[in-house]
């Protein structure tokens, strides 16, 4: 009993002490901040590999893409392992979109995917805002440009601000979308729907102040004050969040146009072969929605379109084969993607992936052993060059470095806590040798060696726990504020900018911490408290009562 | 009925190539119930011979027997380092023992710990040897024992007062509250007045001479021959053996004081 009275006396009479943990305090706080940060960058690099890609991966690498896509769905998609396949195509291009008195040239890396399937291979439907309030209406097919006016329907109703207003309301299926939205949203949360990572436009201020439903988004005024859907129907195209708004140091985005906004994408056809073809092809788009997969690189130049669309003006859907000699027609040409996303169905352990790939990637090739396709020796060029891979493959060579990385950084920082153990022996050695002549009373008036020993022990264990758990209250601050603490300093100046967003491609500071790593680096910081105390435990104990007491 | 008895007691340091003998031969006797004081000059080892008697130090040969059991290893195996292995050997897990139930010790320098109030200091002495859990059930008796000494000591108004805050009386009388707190069996007092002054160690001295009175067995060692009055038996220390004292000087032919003044508390 001694033993915790005493190490609880001194913790708190013997002020040195609080140097030690101070330090502990310390590298605990460096150490999670450290994990919390390295480690929410692999985890954000595997989520956008995730988010974005499939479970497994089909693709050559090749602008000019490769063929028989429809043909090997075909045979994988009865397999009880898959849960969804789908073509994807990449290009580029120049997206252009104005609203009055801007606007915006952008080059850009176009996506065809379908829509409907894409979003039941991966996490795509989840990053989009428009999909969100008004659920059902994103689509890449042709659609109108849906025009804010006041329900003809509705009755005025009493505002706040006094005076009687008539709610505004959109043109159907958003305005039922919404409504739906709100409903749902009410349900579940016990409160009215509001768009938390939208800035409000003028136009929700003051329905606001009048006590009004707010209309998530940004959408134009009817010239005829009455709902309605405006201008010719086009293609639905999604952006990248970070074209058409501007992130705010809230993280809230403010859109700078419209939706349904009239949208033009420039593209060049590419030959089989690769060449490309100097002749721009223009299509008109309706911006649809925007899309934010928190990978800054991507958000910011990226827009999606239909992918059957985009095969089209890309020269890449079927089209005739035409003999080079006669100028006959002798066929079809197999229309090409540029990758095939594969969502599997969950719960398939690591080996049975890795074996359900290879038999992918076979399949595939098998193809060609298929007398009923005949490919020309360029098509089957792209076909042997096609390769499956798991999602975490294809992301290896970043996600490997990374990795790595953040060992390396752990072990660095661990090595600097090393400075908290000496620092700790050297006290706690000090306590012990200011407190021999207590230690000497203690044994003479009956504590043992081991007593004497284990009250620097729990001496140590405590400076651990206490230094640790503050440590993590530190590094836990720290990590939550990181952006705040950002943000801060980049008003200071830009130069202080830590977090580089085009750097580290997201757009925040990773800010979540671990439970078990926390947990993990509480134990490690009272173990090494403890070892740090093991010398001057042991000197104590080594100690003779008759040379502690002998002198004043 | 004997006490304490030591036999052949040696004790000698090793001072680079030549030894310093303190205890040469050294045998002793200690009656329960009796008040002992040993004298001698400065330097003579006093203090040695009552660590070795109170089990706080081990001589390299002879032996000391309490309830007639030796106190110490067979000299060939005597350790003389102390470390957390001393756990292991029940002679010395018994050494231990005896110093937290056995025997008391006082100081001449007090030795209280300076982070502990006056209360804390004495409980301190309970404390050691009780588990956390048994301290529990042990601590209201433990409280109530050290409650009843401070007060017999006459420091119950001071229980929350720091040693620092103390008067060197009154700490000395702090350091007997808690020698006796567990009740021992002999306590030991190294020169208890040696830093008091006059006034301050007569009544520390009367306290010891009421509680040896009360049956408390006493052994005291001193180089002040009016502090040795107080004693019922004084024994010199000399060129490392006890001898009878000498003629002019003898203290011993008293077993009792004069009229014993009160003790003042
Ligand atoms: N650890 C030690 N090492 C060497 N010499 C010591 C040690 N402890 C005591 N001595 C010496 O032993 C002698 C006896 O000391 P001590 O028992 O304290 O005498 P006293 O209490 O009678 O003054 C002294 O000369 C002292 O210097
Ligand atoms: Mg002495």
């Amino acid at each position: 009993m001694y033993k915790l009275f005493l190490t609880f006396r001194y913790l708190r009479k013997q002020l040195i002490v609080h140097f030690a943990i101070a330090a502990v305090t310390l590298c605990v706080a460096l150490v999670l901040v450290q994990r919390s940060v390295m480690g929410g960058w692999v985890e954000q690099v595997k989520q956008r590999a995730r988010g974005l890609l499939g479970d497994v991966i089909v693709d050559n690498q090749s602008y000019a893409g490769f063929p028989l896509y429809e043909e090997f769905i075909g045979r994988i998609s009865a397999w009880p392992e898959i849960e969804q396949a789908t073509p994807v195509l990449y290009t580029y291009g120049l997206v252009r979109i104005s609203s009055p008195g801007f606007e915006m040239t952008r080059p850009v890396s176009v996506v065809g995917i379908r829509y409907g399937e894409v979003i039941r291979v991966n996490a795509f439907e989840k990053g989009l805002f428009y999909e969100a309030y008004y659920p059902g209406t994103t689509h890449l097919g042709p659609q109108r440009q849906p025009m804010l006016g006041l329900d003809p329907n509705a009755a005025p109703v009493p505002s706040p601000m006094g005076g009687l207003v008539r709610p505004p309301a959109l043109p159907e299926p958003y305005q039922s979308a919404l409504e739906t939205a709100r409903r749902r949203h009410q349900e579940r949360f016990g409160r009215p729907l509001d768009a938390p990572n939208a800035v409000d436009g003028p136009d929700n201020t003051f329905l606001r102040e009048h006590g009004l439903a707010i209309i998530p988004g940004e959408y134009a005024f009817s010239e005829t004050d009455a709902p309605e859907l405006a201008g010719e129907p086009w293609p639905g195209l999604i952006f990248g969040r970070d074209i058409v708004a501007t992130r705010q140091s809230d993280g809230r985005y403010k859109r700078r146009f419209v939706r349904g906004r009239l949208a033009t994408v420039t593209l060049w056809a590419t030959s089989i072969g690769g060449a490309v073809d100097p002749v721009p092809i223009k299509q008109a788009f309706r911006y649809a929605d925007d899309s934010r997969t928190g990978v800054y690189e991507i958000d910011s130049e990226t827009v999606y379109c239909d992918f059957d669309l985009l095969q089209g003006l890309m020269g890449m859907g079927p089209a005739d084969r035409i003999d080079p000699q006669t100028e006959q027609v002798v066929g079809r040409t197999p229309p090409r993607c540029s990758q095939i996303q594969i969502k599997l169905r969950p719960g398939l352990d690591r080996a049975a992936v890795a074996a359900l790939t290879e038999r992918l990637a076979r399949t595939y090739h098998g193809l060609l052993d298929d007398p009923s396709i005949r490919l020309d020796p360029r098509e089957q060029s792209l076909v042997v060059g096609v390769t499956a891979v798991t999602w975490e493959q294809s992301q290896a060579h970043i996600i490997g470095p990374v990795e790595r990385e953040r060992m390396m950084v752990t072990i660095l920082f661990g090595i600097m806590s090393l400075v908290a153990v000496a620092l700790i022996l050297c006290i706690l050695y000090m306590v012990v040798l200011q407190k021999t002549r207590d230690i000497g009373i203690v044994k003479a008036i009956g504590g043992s060696s081991a007593g004497v020993a284990a009250i620097f022990l729990l001496y140590g264990a405590a400076v651990g726990v206490v230094g640790g758990v503050l440590g993590c209250a530190l590094g836990v601050l720290t990590v939550v504020s990181l952006n705040d603490i950002q943000e801060f300093l980049i008003r200071l100046s830009p130069a202080l900018r830590v977090w580089d967003q085009s750097v580290y491609s997201f757009d925040s500071i990773p800010s979540e911490v671990n439970p078990v790593e926390l947990l993990v680096i509480l134990a490690c910081a009272v173990a090494t408290s403890m070892a740090g105390s093991l010398g001057a435990a042991l000197r104590a104990g080594m100690m003779q009562p008759v040379e502690a007491i002998r002198y004043e | 009925m004997n006490e304490l008895e030591a036999r052949g007691l040696v004790k000698q340091y090793e001072m680079g190539r030549s030894n310093l003998v303190v205890l040469h031969d050294c045998d002793l006797l200690i009656p329960r119930g009796s008040f002992t004081a040993i004298m001698g000059k400065s330097g003579s080892g006093k203090s040695t011979l009552l660590h070795i008697l109170g089990a706080l130090d081990v001589p390299q040969d002879g032996q000391v027997f309490f309830d007639g059991q030796p106190i110490f290893a067979p000299p060939a195996q005597r350790r003389h380092t102390t470390g957390i292995g001393d756990v292991l050997s029940p002679v010395e897990r018994r050494r231990i023992r005896l110093r937290r139930t056995a025997f008391g010790f006082v100081f001449q320098f007090y030795h209280l710990l300076p982070e502990l109030n006056v209360l804390e200091n004495v409980l301190l002495a309970r404390m050691i040897g009780a588990s956390a859990w048994r301290w529990l059930s042990a601590r209201a008796e433990a409280r109530r024992d050290a409650l009843a000494i401070l007060q017999r000591v006459g420091l119950e108004q001071r229980l929350r007062h720091r040693p620092a805050e103390l008067s060197g009386g009154e700490r000395q009388r702090v350091a007997i509250a808690r020698a006796l707190v567990h009740r021992p069996r002999v306590l030991f007092a190294d020169e208890p007045t040696g830093n008091l002054d006059a006034e301050a160690g007569a009544n520390i001295m009367q306290l010891l001479h009421a509680l040896h009175r009360e049956g408390q067995t006493i052994v005291m060692v001193t180089h002040d021959a009016q502090i040795a009055q107080y004693a019922d038996r004084v024994l010199r220390l000399e060129h490392g053996r006890l001898i009878a004292p000498r003629r002019g000087e003898d203290a011993t032919a008293r077993t009792t004081l004069g009229p014993t003044p009160p003790i003042s508390t």
